[in-house]
């Protein structure tokens, strides 16, 4: 009866489907990925859709959040970042009703599978970088050297800073792979030890369960948050070179 | 840990692509729109009116100078006018006042004159009565004794014992 924590986050192809060789079968992960979509998307053309100015309380949500990215995105990239707001509320939201719906009990988290974080992760660094190229050129290898750096230091400070930048992207992703993991883990282990205690025991681990529950649902904004802040700030660092745009010295 | 079974690597990658694409194709097209520009309308909407409710608030302090100014010169005007209002009515009176002791000093002083000149009238007409009549009397009593002086006389004494129990 005893089942592992990490049994939650198994999958099995339920309808095998392969297109040239290539194995797409659709599994339980990508369902939910189906329900994040649909409700994401229901949620925010119907918020968009009743366009009042005193808005009820499904607009003023939407409003809120679309409003918190942009100001997200003004305040870290200015105002040519808005050419990014698409991509960057598209990838907030989808993480955002990700971690939320994962928390019903029975579904599936699907951030909290590495690869799906760390397709997002590389998809946003590979854009940072193609853009900084574009915007700057090969001055944009510059990004490798901080501003004020001593001549003799380069060829240390190069390595290091070749470090922090595949950092980014590998963080980017585990770091959320990691909270949504650890969060139904112990989730699961507190369960477990609820059922296992019975009724004389169990109420303790319960309670941790409820708490950690609600702990939970704060994360699941805050990484959500975090995912989409990095994502601007690697951007930014694109437009701005070393801040180079906006205070030349 | 399940995650890193790489045989759903495939599957996964590929449907969170389509996934992604595809909200992002719909929020593009029909959510973000919408809400934005209900977001820069409501700004746009909010910096009006505080501009407008600015403008409103200099309008009517400004209205409020006027009409303090106009109530205050409304002010200054009734009280002349009362001002005025109050000397013309004691002048009236003052006028009045002695046009009736002037008509009523002259009445008095008319009475007076006249009841002088009836009391002196009455007394003459006494004084020539009373002489007549007591002429008469004494010729009556005396008239053969006396002579024309003595009756002068007698009847003079008469007339002013009578004259002086009239003046008393």
């Amino acid at each position: 009866m005893e089942e592992s924590p990490l049994h939650q986050f198994e999958l099995e192809n339920w309808i095998p489907i392969s297109i040239g060789g290539l194995d797409i079968s659709i599994n339980k992960a990508v369902i939910f990925m189906w329900v994040v979509v649909t409700v994401a998307a229901v949620l925010m053309i119907m918020a968009g859709s009743s366009r009042k100015l005193v808005p009820g309380k499904l607009q003023s949500l939407a409003e809120m959040m679309v409003d918190f990215i942009r100001s997200m995105i003004l305040d870290t990239m200015g105002k040519e970042g808005m050419r990014f707001f698409p991509l960057i509320a598209t990838l907030f939201l989808f993480i955002l009703f990700s971690n939320l719906i994962g928390l019903i009990p029975g579904s599936y988290t699907v951030t909290s599978q590495i690869i799906v974080t760390a397709v997002f992760s590389f998809v946003v660094y590979g854009i940072s970088v193609v853009l900084g190229f574009m915007l700057h050129g090969a001055k944009f290898l510059g990004i490798l050297v901080p501003p004020g750096t001593p001549g003799w230091l380069v060829p240390l400070m190069i390595p290091i800073e070749i470090i922090s930048q595949v950092a980014r992207p590998v963080s980017l992703a585990v770091r959320l792979f990691a909270n949504m993991t650890a969060g139904h883990v112990m989730l699961a282990v507190l369960f477990s030890l609820t059922i296992g205690g019975g009724l004389l025991i169990g109420w303790l681990p319960f309670a941790f369960t409820v708490a950690i529950y609600g702990l939970e649902f704060g994360i699941a904004f805050i990484q959500a948050y975090i995912f989409s802040i990095l994502t601007c700030v690697y951007l930014g660092d694109a437009f701005h070179l070393h801040g180079h745009d906006e205070h030349a010295h | 840990m399940p995650q890193f079974e790489s045989h759903f690597f495939s599957s996964l990658i590929f449907w969170e692509i389509v996934s992604f694409g595809i909200l992002l194709f719909i929020l593009y097209k029909y959510a973000f729109p919408g809400i934005l520009s209900v977001l820069e309308e409501r700004e746009k909407k909010i910096k009006d009116s505080l501009e407008q409710a600015e403008h409103h608030r200099s309008d009517a302090e400004r209205r409020l100078k006027e009409y303090e100014a106009k109530l205050s010169a409304a002010g200054k005007e009734a009280e002349a006018i009362l001002a005025a209002a109050k000397e013309r009515a004691q002048r009236l009176l003052d006028e009045n006042e002695q046009r009736l002791t002037a008509e009523a000093e002259r009445i008095k002083g008319d009475a007076t004159r006249e009841i002088e000149q009836e009391r002196r009238k009455a007394v003459q007409d006494i004084r020539s009565q009373t002489t007549e009549l007591a002429l008469m009397v004494a010729e009556k009593v005396v008239q053969r004794s006396l002579t024309e002086a003595d009756q002068r006389k007698f009847a003079d004494e008469a007339l002013e014992a009578l004259s002086k129990s009239y003046q008393r």
